[in-house]
């Protein structure tokens, strides 16, 4: 089978770097299993309940870099409780006595302590990268160790986490020799920051290309920092309370002209409703712009600066924009690649708000977009066939229509052949998101034509359990299906028990699957999870007499190879 | 079959510890989750629509007045020559246009901003410093801010 030795072998592979094609590498041959897994470096585990830390080692004793993913993702809109788990400190405590040459961790939805980040900052001599996005359970006391311990820091990226800012001086704790810093985000903390050592810090590093800054960063130390950082790529604002008659805007208008290199843009955390024109000279070169924290600017504002930014290629903005805005940007950004519209206006009835409109005039002049994602008042199945037509490549496309089971607003009509055209059309889709009013048809459509479709998002949606089965027994390639408010019951989760070994995960809250639904499942299928949150009484499910009829109100299961998890808390109960 | 009791509207999050058991939890959806389109949603919920939480308090913390049911900006209106007063709410309009198209509709007389002729209505305002001042040479939003009453002057007809 193999005609080369097996240091050649693996210099082949050395060439292959995405984990989805090590994992097909690793299932050819013993022999090619063997070599692949002593010369992988880079390892993502999807759902860190499905395997555990010796495991991981046993097989990747050569791990550099490690990625780990752990609440579900409706974790993110408030649906799982704060301790329902995705512990990751002994994942750290594992890798540390193993002595492994950990220089990468990024975190995805889990539970961070100061512990763990004191062990991690400890024990990992070349320790270079820390991503932590959406996490949780940490404070800059943690960040601290980091800062002091990690000699060859690149990165410390923190998006969008729940971290308690303890206002103290971590950003201080980094040493006087510590130069080596590539990416700089602390764009979530709440708290004060310590001016003086961040410019210190900032004017130190010579490689930073990476800056986003927390609220508490002023206009007039911004334009110190662009001044001392022109090289700087990817730029993060933090407070924009700008007078632009004063010293500071000033020179920040000139240190801006320099920065010649920055091509994303992002925060405006706090800002004034004026006056985004210091950052026009340099719009033409922009290919990223995150404007959906800025919900103090207008968007007449927004449309002016959008207006220069011709080589954007992925744009976030709140809906303010409008669909006139959204016309704008369909004439000028032929480039675009991704957008977010997000709803600025969490009561409803938002009268700038975006409809149909702003998305087929996106659709129709954007070619190259490939990624959607879409909050608004409106839609019309007319307008969705227009979209599939404009845009038959879509990879990702969310519409979240902000009231739920609302109809096509000009027939009245369910959206079921407005997404059928999206999932017919677009043949390399691979996330869908639904809303509006949705019968059994939609899913009959997604079923027999979304064969890439690996996650799928559905919220009060479907008449009956054929909705769900047409989706589990046409999507070939699913792999995350949550579902939300849809009246899915016990026939179609046990219709095909095998599915799940297929999928990573299922959610299911506020369905109609019964507890004795569950417990039949978890008989049949030992080698998921199959958990049921119930936050309200933890024993009145087993007391009360109609136990098996009773509706479960949170499911979650998932595949594993390590059995029940054991730092489950009371009100997870793990069939 | 369990029927659900629960209510035509959408009550407080998911996560709330007093919320009643699954076994009265939504079940007919088409009953129990219509989003009233009329009347505003005074308390948003915390799991919809689907935004992340630091999103959510992003917009939350807004300090720009919202057009919504919730500001209002009500000043007393005259007509030079005219004892009696109308009150209006500013906060209705949009800026400077819809407020002239308005006055010009209430008092069936054109309206205008700008310097004053012999032939038109002008209209001037009073700001918080109790000054005079022509409407319309500052950003509306700032107007909002500082406008304390308006006055229509008369044409000056000799």
């Amino acid at each position: 089978m193999n005609y080369f030795p097996d240091e050649v072998v693996e210099h082949v592979f050395d060439f292959v770097t995405s984990h989805k094609d090590r994992n097909a590498i690793s299932l050819v041959c013993k022999s090619w299993y063997k070599i692949e897994r002593y010369s992988r470096q880079k390892v993502f585990i999807g759902n860190c309940y499905a395997t555990n830390p010796e495991r991981l080692l046993r097989r990747f004793p050569c791990l550099k870099s490690l990625t780990l993913k752990g609440k579900p993702h409706f974790a993110d809109f408030n649906l799982v409780p704060h301790e329902w788990g995705g512990f990751v400190l002994p994942w750290i405590e594992a890798l540390a006595r193993s002595r492994v040459g950990l220089e990468e961790l990024r975190l995805k939805r889990m539970v961070v302590t100061d512990e763990s980040l004191e062990l991690l900052s400890r024990s990992f001599v070349n320790f270079k990268s820390l991503v932590l996005v959406s996490c949780e359970g940490f404070t800059t006391d943690g960040l601290a160790s980091i800062a002091a311990n990690c000699r060859h820091l690149r990165d410390l990226d923190l998006q969008e986490n729940e971290i308690d800012d303890h206002r103290g001086q971590w950003l201080s704790c980094f040493p006087d020799t510590c130069t080596t810093l590539v990416t700089l985000n602390f764009a979530c903390l709440e708290g004060e920051t310590n001016l003086v050592a961040l410019e210190r810090l900032v004017a130190r590093s010579p490689n930073l290309k990476s800056l986003k800054l927390n609220r508490a960063v002023p206009l007039d130390a911004l334009a110190r920092l662009m001044s001392c950082a022109p090289q700087m790529v990817d730029l993060g604002v933090g407070s924009y309370e700008n007078d632009p008659e004063s010293e500071s805007y000033l020179k920040l208008q000139a240190a801006i002209k320099k920065c010649t290199s920055l091509r994303s843009l992002s925060g405006f955390l706090e800002a004034a409703p004026h006056c985004l024109s210091a950052f026009h000279p340099i719009c033409h070169n922009l290919t990223s712009l995150n404007l959906s924290y800025a919900a103090e600017i207008h968007g007449s504002h927004l449309i002016k600066l959008i207006q220069h930014c011709k080589k954007l290629q992925r744009l976030w903005i709140l809906d303010s924009i409008g669909d006139k805005g959204l016309e704008v940007v369909a004439s000028t950004c032929k480039e675009l690649q991704e957008l977010r519209v997000f709803p600025s206006d969490l009561l409803g009835g938002g009268n700038t708000a975006v409809t149909e409109e702003g998305l087929v005039a996106i659709s129709g002049g954007c070619p190259k977009l490939h990624s959607i994602l879409y909050f608004c008042q409106q839609m019309t199945n007319a307008a969705l066939v227009t979209v599939a037509k404009n845009c038959p490549n879509f990879i990702r496309f969310r519409l979240c229509i902000l009231e739920p089971n609302k109809p096509d607003h000009v027939t009245s009509q369910p959206l079921d052949e407005g997404f059928g055209a999206i999932v017919k059309a677009c043949k390399s889709l691979r996330r869908l998101s639904l809303s509006g009013l949705l019968t059994d048809q939609v899913f009959l459509y997604i079923g027999m034509y979304a064969n890439q479709l690996e996650m799928l998002s559905i919220a009060f949606a479907g008449d009956t359990d054929k909705g769900m089965l047409y989706v589990l027994n046409g999507c070939k390639k699913m792999k995350k299906l949550e579902i939300r408010d849809s009246p899915f019951g016990d026939t179609a989760l046990l219709a095909d028990v095998s599915k799940y070994e297929t999928m990573r995960s299922l959610w299911m809250s506020s369905c109609e699957v019964t507890l004795s639904g569950c417990k039949r499942l978890a008989e049949k299928a030992p080698w998921l999870n199959v958990e049921i949150i119930n936050e309200t009484d933890n024993n009145r499910m087993e007391e009360n007499g109609h136990e098996g009829r009773q509706k479960v109100d949170k499911l979650y299961l998932y595949r594993t190879v390590v059995g029940t998890r054991m730092d489950a808390p009371p009100f997870v109960w793990i069939l | 079959m369990e029927f659900s009791n629960s209510c035509s509207s959408f009550s407080s999050s998911s996560v709330d510890s007093t919320k009643p058991s699954p076994s009265e939890s939504s079940v007919n959806l088409s009953l129990s989750l219509t989003f009233p389109s009329t009347s505003p949603q005074r308390e948003a919920r915390q799991d919809w629509p689907p935004i992340k939480s630091r999103l959510r308090d992003s917009l939350k913390g807004r300090r720009l007045p919202r057009r919504d049911d919730d500001t209002s900006l009500f000043v007393k209106v005259y007509m030079e020559g005219v004892p009696i007063g109308r009150k209006l709410d500013l906060c209705a309009f949009s800026g400077y246009e819809s407020l002239l198209e308005n006055l010009s509709h209430m008092y069936d007389t054109l309206i205008i901003c700008g310097k004053r002729d012999r032939k038109h209505h002008v209209l001037t305002y009073e700001d918080k410093d109790g000054d005079w001042m022509m409407v319309g040479d500052i950003p509306w939003d700032m107007f909002l801010e500082t406008v304390r009453r308006l006055k229509i002057t008369r044409p000056e007809r000799y």
